[in-house]
């Protein structure tokens, strides 16, 4: 099923006064990823959080195909829409297999018993993100790659439409990274909706087919194909610093560095 | 996954505890056979009569059912509350349940209230603590739930807080007390199964079984607390909610049997960690099994209590020589090295 979840013009403040975003537009769409990208503090993890419901927005709405999102409840929507938040770190011990099966809690009846189909979903989605040989591990003993994939299952597991994952490979070395970012773009060949928020501008170009960037305090300041977005005039405005955009010279995408203040003053 | 081995060492851990629980009805200081008993009882005679059968039921039996209550509640209660507050130290007594429970009754001991009335099958005294004790857990709550979301943080601040707060009111309660008032509130604070008669224990398993029952409904959504709000959130669940419930009503729980059997502790400490090392941490089948497992130690400790000390040993004295030692013992084995919040 094609489905596409939008903010349409949300504001979003926390208690304490402070605007984070106002009238914000943004939207996912089944099979595209989204990247949602922009410097610290302009508000990608809120932006989000409130596409997932776990925040409301003030004002605006965040529309689930043309349905308001505030109108589902709580399980109807971790069945359309799934999260991982940053930096999951778990309590107990599980294995791999009971880590994944956890996904299907919005599936389960009043007593939360595994069904024979729950454990069916939870090997399917084990063999999507290619951890079936992972299965009997403890998750604890797992390295920060194979905790991210797995993450990834148990979330899969919730048989979602779309994803909403923040910074899912902030904590991975490079190649682990574009391991999960190519396993995202498989997911959304396959028919998912993806929005990951990521401070990688070099990745977020390569595998994202949309890009959402925000600025501190101004919201949305562009959207679009990565081309158009990742363009120095709009990455200098957004991070209020000299930011230099060229081409990759063998995939083409953009290559995005930061000016340095010595570079930046020469004359 | 539960494979065939843990499964048979639930199964075992259970009959071990039904077992400790049946051995606590006939050891005791008096020796009672069950023979005795059983054939007083085939030839008609009632518990007036028939002094084994006199003991057996009007002692043993009561005393038996308190401590399976009373252990069953303080384990599951430690279940929760470790995983509410992502903590391997977390029950109601690290944040000082049973201080300000102690600061109830001996109010009620200075004031001489012993005799003044009975509510619902509790003494002034009993009344007293629970009042003290759920009063100070609902204040901790209120003090760290300001934000939507509990701060694990404060929580402990406010009860380390609360805690040493009622020791000083111990204390001034302690400096007015008669010497004679002094010994018994000297003993409340040891803890005690020694329950005659049936309506204490009554008044106990019927506040406290709707607990238990509320508690053990928690068990998948504290499996998906386990990593992190945030991620429960995500797949529905309502984690304020949570919250609520299972602080609120595992303090009540605690309040209801530090009032009846007074503050014993370490209980719901080791067992859901003893217990944890055979089920795995699924809270569906750890939380039940927690709740037979602490039955059957309690009963394991008021049989060392009677039989292996001398005399008649506090039971509150038997589960801290028993339960701290284990603690440092699963300290060493590494096994709290996943805990990190």
């Amino acid at each position: 099923m094609t489905r596409c979840l939008e903010a349409d013009s949300a504001t979003f403040a926390y208690e304490d006064g402070l605007d984070v975003f106002t009238n914000v537009c943004a939207s996912v769409h089944s099979g595209h990823v989204t990247g949602i990208v922009g410097p610290n503090g302009s508000g990608k993890s809120t932006l989000l959080r409130v596409l997932c419901g776990l925040l409301k927005p003030q004002a605006g709405h965040v529309m689930l195909d043309r349905k308001r999102l505030s109108s589902f409840s709580s399980l109807e929507r971790a069945r359309a829409l799934a999260f991982l938040p940053q930096a999951v770190v778990p309590i107990f011990s599980l294995s791999v297999f009971e880590v994944v099966c956890l996904g299907r809690y919005p599936h389960l009846g009043p007593l939360r018993g595994l069904r024979p189909h729950d454990r069916h979903v939870a090997e399917r989605c084990l063999h999507d993100t290619e951890t079936v040989s992972l299965r009997q591990r403890d998750f604890m003993t797992l390295s920060g790659g194979e905790r991210q994939r797995v993450l990834l299952a148990s979330i899969l597991a919730q048989e979602p439409d779309v994803l909403l994952l923040d910074e899912p490979t902030s904590a991975l070395d490079i190649h682990h990274q574009v391991e999960i970012f190519a396993l995202l773009r498989r997911l959304a060949r396959n028919g998912y909706g993806i929005a990951v928020v990521t401070h990688d501008l070099d990745h977020a170009a390569h595998f994202c087919d949309t890009l959402v960037l925000l600025a501190p305090g101004k919201g949305v300041i562009a959207s679009g194909l990565p081309e158009t977005v990742l363009t120095e005039s709009l990455l200098t405005t957004a991070y209020a610093a000299p930011i230099r955009v060229a081409e990759h010279p063998v995939t083409g995408a953009p290559l995005i560095w930061a000016e340095t203040p010595e570079e930046g003053n020469e004359c | 996954m539960l494979t065939r081995a843990r499964v048979l060492l639930v199964f075992a851990l259970i009959v071990v505890s039904l077992g400790l629980a049946a051995a606590s009805l006939m050891i005791g200081t008096e020796t009672v056979s069950v023979h005795q008993a059983w054939a007083d009882w085939r030839a008609g005679m009632t518990r007036y009569e028939s002094p084994s059968l006199s003991i057996l039921i009007n002692q043993r039996l009561p005393r038996t059912l308190a401590a399976l209550i009373a252990g069953a509640g303080l384990a599951l209660v430690g279940c929760g509350f470790q995983a509410l507050l992502r903590n391997p130290l977390a029950t109601p007594y690290t944040l000082g349940v049973a201080t300000a429970g102690s600061l109830g009754a001996y109010i009620a001991f200075v004031f001489e209230l012993g005799g003044a009335f009975r509510v619902l099958g509790f003494s002034a005294v009993e009344a007293s603590a629970l009042l003290f004790a759920w009063a100070d857990m609902t204040v901790i709550y209120l003090l760290a739930s300001r934000r939507a979301r509990l701060s694990p943080f404060v929580l402990l601040l406010a009860g380390v807080t609360l805690s040493m707060l009622a020791s000083s009111g111990i204390m001034l309660m302690r400096y007015f007390a008669s010497p004679d008032r002094l010994v018994m509130m000297e003993r409340w604070l040891m803890g005690g199964v020694d329950i005659v008669g049936y309506e204490a224990v009554v008044a106990l398993a019927i506040g406290v079984t709707p607990c238990l029952l509320i508690l053990l409904a928690q068990g998948g959504k504290l499996d998906q607390l386990g990593f992190g709000h945030e991620l429960a959130a995500g797949r529905g669940v309502n984690v304020p909610r949570l919250q609520a419930v299972t602080f609120l009503v595992g303090s009540l729980t605690t309040a209801l049997i530090v009032s009846k059997v007074g503050p014993i502790g370490f209980v719901g400490l080791i067992v859901p960690h003893a217990v944890r090392t055979v089920t795995g941490s699924r809270h569906r089948v750890l939380m039940p099994v927690s709740l037979v497992a602490g039955g059957g130690f309690l009963c394991f400790c008021d049989i060392v209590a009677r039989k292996a000390l001398p005399g008649e040993t506090p039971i509150g004295i038997v589960t801290a020589l028993l339960g701290g030692p284990f603690f440092l013992y699963l300290l060493t084995r590494r096994h709290f090295t996943d805990w990190q919040a």
